[in-house]
């Protein structure tokens, strides 16, 4: 706790520690320049411990600060070559005598290649001189600090090593002409004091700003925790001391006596500017309390400057290659630098709110604030991390609250995985689409033209050099200011108009970053049977390297002697396959890419062949080398087996790749790999194998360029050679760490910036703008089916009917049909729902969609407790209960009836009858035939009578015949008409036993807007032998998805019942022909909707629709208002809640008309 | 006119393959609802020898409805003036003729069509022959 304490502004509060303060005030102003950082001298022998809080103030030993104090009173000896004062005006800046004396070691009296190795610090290069006491009692000044800060050296070696453009260095003409240091804007801050006394800084006084940083440890005298024995000194010196963070930035009035700090959330980053030679602040003050007292608050403006320096580091190129460490988690000191200075940098352009001139529209979603939250998350990731080591992480610098720990589930949702893809397959079909060349023989589909046209403008993206430069897309630029805070001009420099900012990696440049397209390939992601095959055919046939171009077309028929094929000379080389494109895919799919390549290339003008077994014994250098071009294979296929192997073989060789001869002795001209998910390991052998395959492009195809987690995709960028994203440290700084930490979106959004350029996706889905499918789709006949409600059905219908109008017409004329908009429209589905099957009415039990709403609202208008409707609905439930065991019959009648099935039906002629019906006088007819014959005589008032014998029937005793398909000996049962049944119901059935008898196993999918009705359908089903299944909104996601196995696995006529809310969207039922729409929905593109799950890419026969619609009610009513089409835009939330109220109220009255 | 119903094929396809002896019953090109039909007399009635020309014609609504049937040739018998009792569905057009026929054979004056024809069949029966055969050889013999 106490260790906190210096650092921060004590609270308000603790004003009794004013004596304590003051104690500390006064020695520091005795020593001004003392770092109050206490825990990082071990082996200091002076510590003063203060009232017994371990606070302690040591004078520094010298030994032990002579690598970074400044010392400015220490005489110059005069040496040879330039003097102090010369070199100081150069730098601007104060200069330690031991520094200039290293300085003129190296230089010599080269007084300019000084002060360029003073501030890109290769001076410490030539560190030899064991260096001399220093004693600190001078003015700290601002820029002051020598600390050989690791990031400078280790970035100047990064430098080098860049071979990235971008990040190259600043031409020494861009960066002389820098003035040292170039003001960038201002700032207030509120400093607090620590010292007190009267008119120690007035108004416009100017203020330095210090920055005094504490060693590192280095030699750790205890291991014990310190901590806990208060007495020992120096109480610091644990392990976790070491980690400590000083951001400690004092002020100090123009008498060089400590005033006051920085607040710690502006010393946080003030502190890292300083110490990483990137910022210069100058202090103004504001205003502060004439008489000062410790923890007052006094007003500062600092005025910030970029210091040359900045933008000397300009390398944030982590070496490609990290073999071993490529994969560690811990962040480096060196990442860890990198990552301060770029939250520093982001506060400070934030702080004197400068705002971007240019960014890259692909990176313009990347907000700073969330730049900062990355950075800040990696920190909290890395302290959760060593939290069990590390005591007082809380002390470790955070700009924020802690967020939640990082946990370990690194699996993406589906959600988010949808998410992803949906940005990633945002389609163009306005693309422009480019024909194949002639030697192609398969005619393309336009998006397959499409494909063509964007893998041949990635691959030839190098030559297309006129077009725009574009900026690096993880830059911005900026403006340098031309007035400063007090609106007064500043000298501009010529040629310097802007800066750029690296906002990922906290970078600075003054050149134009431009942006690389280094990878001359990409990723193919169509979705499976969209024929990314065939797209990668027609680019292999359309864009041919030069050599194979001009063999060809020989144009130049130059000396034959120069043409002969000939063997490589020095076979110690890889070399160049330039007519050869290769192909590695799963072992079982070898030979269908073989024959894809033929069947899509003309005869004569393609050469395949498949590098495996025995083929494998070919030598592919010699095969394949420029010489030999015109006999060279064009197409390699080979399988991520013998990638591996080969690897293997190469790596046991030493990397000696062209000794075997094998695949990885060439450079192709091309490479490929299908199936690219099998790499997605990046740590797997094969995927390293992959990485190391030599070609000019690269392509990636997979149907799942992210299978389950981001680090799929980082194998595939890796593969491609993307940067600067193919390096992993890269890509865990702003992709796998903000995921990790719950910052999803920020994540995905980065993906998508890497996505979008290299991705091509389309999805079997999609639709053109004119609505048409990328790939036509088999017809789909929608039929409406009239129904005919029953007498007793009629008479539930029309009671309601009557009720909702004369409620309707009372709300009207009294003007409250607002108020009882509820209540009606709850009449309305219970009109619906009599449609459906009367008893839905009052079935409280089962939960429709609207149901709940409707019972409070049927309790409001009367119709929960409506006699005359319970005694119709009775009526119903009696006249079509089944009550009689209509099995208790003889075998024998039984049998004959099963024989007779098969004959046809009397009446129609069909054969076998359809629905075979038995009468009660054991004569078989179609039920159709049958009921048919019985209304034609009740319609001519005659005494329904038998077809066959004309004896007089009961209509309550005719049966249906039920055979139940599964049972060996076809058993039957007989079934009493329409038993609880409605007229949807048995229209359904009808339909259903007409398609099985018609085309056995053909699925079908039932949808109804009521959950209720499904279940009423159900038995009905099951009385019919006929298989369902069902899935609703109820179910858990575990339950559909076994019910979509089930029903895509089963080899029955299945059908499936499924609620419209549930079953309106992503399902794929490809595998149904049929559909059922048991009710009108309000739009019918809800119900489209529905349709298109069946009638989706994938679906190969003809989908025949029925809608089921009630003649003569309100079904009928809802089909005009679905044309009218109204409810689509309220439903897509054009109209307020209000509009929407009056405007199906104009609905409800065209209903109940 | 809509589609021929299947039953009606049926049974014209079946009428064609399996004639019935001495009953031929051809559909018109142009509307095949539409039958010429000839009778043959059966042996040792009073029609015997004569052939009896009919049309027939299938309603709408057939088989719920029986087929319109009526003699063209000129015919003395108590019992044919129009049919269409005891229709039911399950009969057809074949069973229909055939019992034309069995009628023409066995003439039944007590559930007389034609009153008249069947009260000269009562009273005198052997004049009421005379005259079907009469009939017959004026009418249904060219």
């Amino acid at each position: 706790m106490s260790f906190a304490e210096p650092e921060g502004r004590p609270a308000k509060k603790r004003r009794f520690f004013e004596e304590k303060s003051n104690l500390l005030d006064a020695s520091l102003t005795s020593s001004a320049s003392l770092p109050d950082e206490i825990d990082a001298f071990p082996g200091t022998s002076s510590t003063d411990a203060y009232d017994g809080n371990q606070y302690s103030i040591k004078k520094e030993d010298p030994e032990s600060l002579d690598s970074f104090q400044d010392d400015f009173t220490r005489d110059i000896k005069p040496l040879s070559g330039f003097d102090k004062q010369t070199f100081e005006s150069f730098i601007g800046d104060k200069v330690s005598s031991d520094i200039l004396g290293r300085l003129r070691e190296a230089c010599g009296s080269d007084i300019e290649r000084a002060v360029n190795m003073y501030f890109d610090g290769s001076w410490r290069n030539f560190k030899k001189e064991k260096i001399g006491n220093s004693s600190s009692t001078g003015v700290m000044s601002v820029n002051a600090f020598t600390k050989s800060l690791p990031i400078v050296e280790k970035n100047n070696t990064a430098t080098k090593r860049s071979e990235t453009e971008v990040f190259a260095d600043i031409t020494p003409a861009l960066r002389d002409s820098m003035p040292e240091h170039r003001y960038i804007g201002a700032f207030g801050v509120g400093g607090w004091a620590t010292t007190s006394g009267t008119n120690l800084i007035k108004h416009g006084e100017v203020v330095r700003i210090d920055r005094q940083k504490i060693q590192p440890m280095r030699t750790p005298i205890s291991k014990g925790r310190g901590r806990t024995a208060v007495n020992q000194p120096p109480p610091k010196a644990n392990t976790a001391a070491g980690k400590r963070v000083d951001v400690i930035v004092r002020f100090t009035n123009s008498k060089g006596s400590e005033i006051g700090r920085l607040p710690r959330e502006t010393a946080n980053w003030v502190s890292t500017l300083m110490d990483q030679k990137v910022c210069r602040f100058e202090g103004t003050c504001v205003y502060a309390p004439e008489r000062i007292r410790t923890n007052d608050t006094i007003f500062l403006q600092l005025r910030c400057s970029l210091l040359r320096t900045a933008f000397d580091n300009a390398g944030f190129s982590m070496p490609d290659n990290r073999a071993t460490g490529m994969f560690e988690e811990k962040e480096t000191s060196e990442e860890k630098e990198l990552r301060l200075r770029q939250v520093a940098l982001v506060k400070l352009f934030d702080e004197v709110n400068l705002l971007p001139s240019k960014t890259s529209a692909t990176t313009a979603k990347h907000k700073r604030e969330g730049l900062l939250q990355a950075a800040e998350v990696a920190e909290q990731y890395e302290r959760s991390k060593a939290k069990d080591v590390k005591v007082e992480s809380k002390e470790v610098v955070s700009l924020s609250p802690p967020s939640e720990e990082a946990e370990d589930g690194k699996e993406l949702e589906q959600d988010q995985l949808d998410a992803l893809y949906k940005k990633a397959q945002s389609f163009d079909f306005n693309a422009p689409a480019a024909e194949p060349a002639a030697t192609f023989a398969m005619d393309l589909r336009q998006y397959q033209k499409q494909a063509l046209h964007w893998m041949m403008s990635k691959e030839k993206d190098e030559k297309n050099s006129d077009r725009e430069v574009s900026m690096h897309p993880l830059w911005e630029e900026y403006a340098w200011p031309i007035r400063d805070m007090d609106d007064k001009d500043l000298p501009g420099v010529r040629g310097q108009d802007s800066l750029y900012v690296n906002p990922y990696s906290g970078e600075l440049s003054l050149r134009f970053p431009v942006q690389e397209q280094n990878c001359l390939g990409g990723i193919l992601a169509d979705e499976m049977g969209l024929g990314k095959t065939i797209e990668m055919m027609s680019l292999i046939h359309s864009h041919k390297s030069d050599v194979w171009q001009n063999m060809v077309n020989p144009t130049a028929v130059t000396a034959s002697v120069n043409n002969l094929p000939r063997l490589p000379v020095n076979s110690g080389n890889v070399e160049s396959a330039p007519c050869t494109t290769l192909v590695v895919a799963p072992m079982s799919l070898l030979a269908q890419w073989q024959s894809e390549a033929e069947n899509a290339s003309k005869d004569g003008t393609l050469k395949s062949m498949v590098y495996y077994g025995n083929e494998k014994n070919a030598d592919l250098q010699a095969l394949c080398c420029e010489k030999n071009a015109a006999s060279a294979p064009n197409v390699i296929i080979t399988s991520y087996g013998v990638i591996l192997s080969e690897f293997n073989k190469v790596a046991a060789n030493g990397g000696n790749r062209a000794a075997h001869g094998g695949l990885f002795s060439l450079k192709y001209f091309r490479v490929i790999l299908d199936e690219a998910h099998h790499i997605k390991n990046r740590q797997s052998k094969t995927a390293r194998a992959c990485y190391e395959i030599d070609a000019e492009h690269r392509w990636v195809l997979t149907g799942t360029p992210i299978v389950n987690r981001l680090e799929d995709l980082f194998s595939l960028v890796r593969f491609l050679r993307v940067e600067p994203w193919s390096n992993f440290s890269f890509w865990k700084t702003f992709i796998t760490v903000p995921f990790e930490s719950k910052d999803f979106m920020r994540a995905l959004d980065v993906v998508q910036t890497v996505l979008e350029p290299l991705v091509l996706r389309r999805t079997k889905d999609m639709k053109t703008p004119a609505g048409e499918a990328l790939v036509p789709l088999p017809l789909k006949t929608i039929n409406i089916v009239d129904i005919e409600l029953s007498q007793p059905e009629r008479e539930v219908y029309d009671h309601i009917f009557t009720r909702a109008k004369r409620n309707l017409a009372a709300n009207m004329e009294a003007g409250t049909v607002m108020k009882a908009y509820t209540s009606i429209f709850a009449q309305i589905l219970r009109l619906r729902q009599s449609c459906c099957h009367p008893i839905l009415t009052r079935n409280q039990n089962l939960v429709a969609d609207e149901e709940d709403a409707a019972v409070v609202a049927d309790a409001a208008s009367g119709m929960a407790d409506d006699m005359d409707l319970q005694s119709l609905i009775e009526r119903f439930t009696a006249e079509t209960d089944d009550s009689a065991d209509a099995n208790a019959f003889g075998a024998h009648v039984l049998e004959q009836i099963r024989d007779e099935a098969e004959n046809e039906c009397p009446i129609c002629a069909e054969e076998p009858m359809i629905e075979q019906t038995v009468t009660g006088c054991w004569h078989s007819a179609c039920k159709k035939c049958l009921l048919d014959y019985i209304n034609h005589q009740t319609d001519k008032n005659e005494i329904p009578r038998c077809f066959s014998c004309c004896e007089v029937l009961n209509t309550r005793d005719i049966f249906e015949v039920v055979r139940d398909d599964g049972h060996p000996d076809s058993k039957i049962t007989l079934q009493r008409l329409g038993s609880n049944s409605s007229a949807k119901v048995g229209a359904l059935l009808t339909s259903l036993k007409t398609l099985r008898n018609e085309k056995p196993r053909t699925k079908t999918v039932v949808f109804s807007q009521f959950t209720s009705f499904l279940s009423l359908i159900e038995p009905a089903l099951t009385r019919a032998a006929i298989p369902f299944l069902r899935l609703d909104g109820t179910m858990a996601q575990k339950a559909r998805t076994a019910v979509l196995k089930d029903f895509s696995a089963s080899k029955k006529g299945v059908v499936l019942l499924l609620s419209l809310r549930a079953g309106g969207v992503g399902l794929n039922l490809t595998m149904a022909k049929r559909v059922y729409m048991m009710d009108p929905w309000w739009s019918f593109a809800v119900e489209a909707q529905a349709i298109d799950r069946v009638h989706r890419m994938g679906q190969t026969d003809e989908v025949l629709v029925s809608r089921f619609i009630v003649k003569d009610s309100i079904e009928e009513k809802m089909l005009k208002i679905q044309d009218r089409k109204k409810f689509i835009a309220s439903s897509l939330g054009m109209m307020s809640d209000e509009e929407k109220k009056l405007q199906r109220i104009e609905d409800i009255k065209e209903l109940l008309s | 006119m809509s589609a021929l119903p299947k039953r009606i094929i049926k049974e014209t396809e079946r009428l064609m393959a399996e004639p019935v002896p001495g009953i031929s019953a051809v559909p018109h090109e142009d509307n095949l609802r539409y039958f010429d039909v000839t009778i043959h007399g059966p042996t040792q009635s009073p029609y015997e020898g004569g052939v009896f020309k009919l049309e027939l014609f299938l309603p709408d609504d057939y088989p719920m409805t029986p087929p319109k049937i009526r003699f063209l040739t000129k015919i003395y018998h108590p019992n044919i003036d129009k049919l269409g009792r005891n229709w039911s569905p399950a009969l057809q057009i074949r069973t229909i003729l055939l019992s034309i026929q069995a009628l023409l054979g066995a003439p039944n004056p007590d559930d007389p069509l034609a009153p008249e024809v069947a009260k000269r069949w009562k009273d005198d029966e052997q004049a009421a022959i005379a005259t079907a055969k009469e009939w017959t050889r004026l009418h249904a013999m060219t």
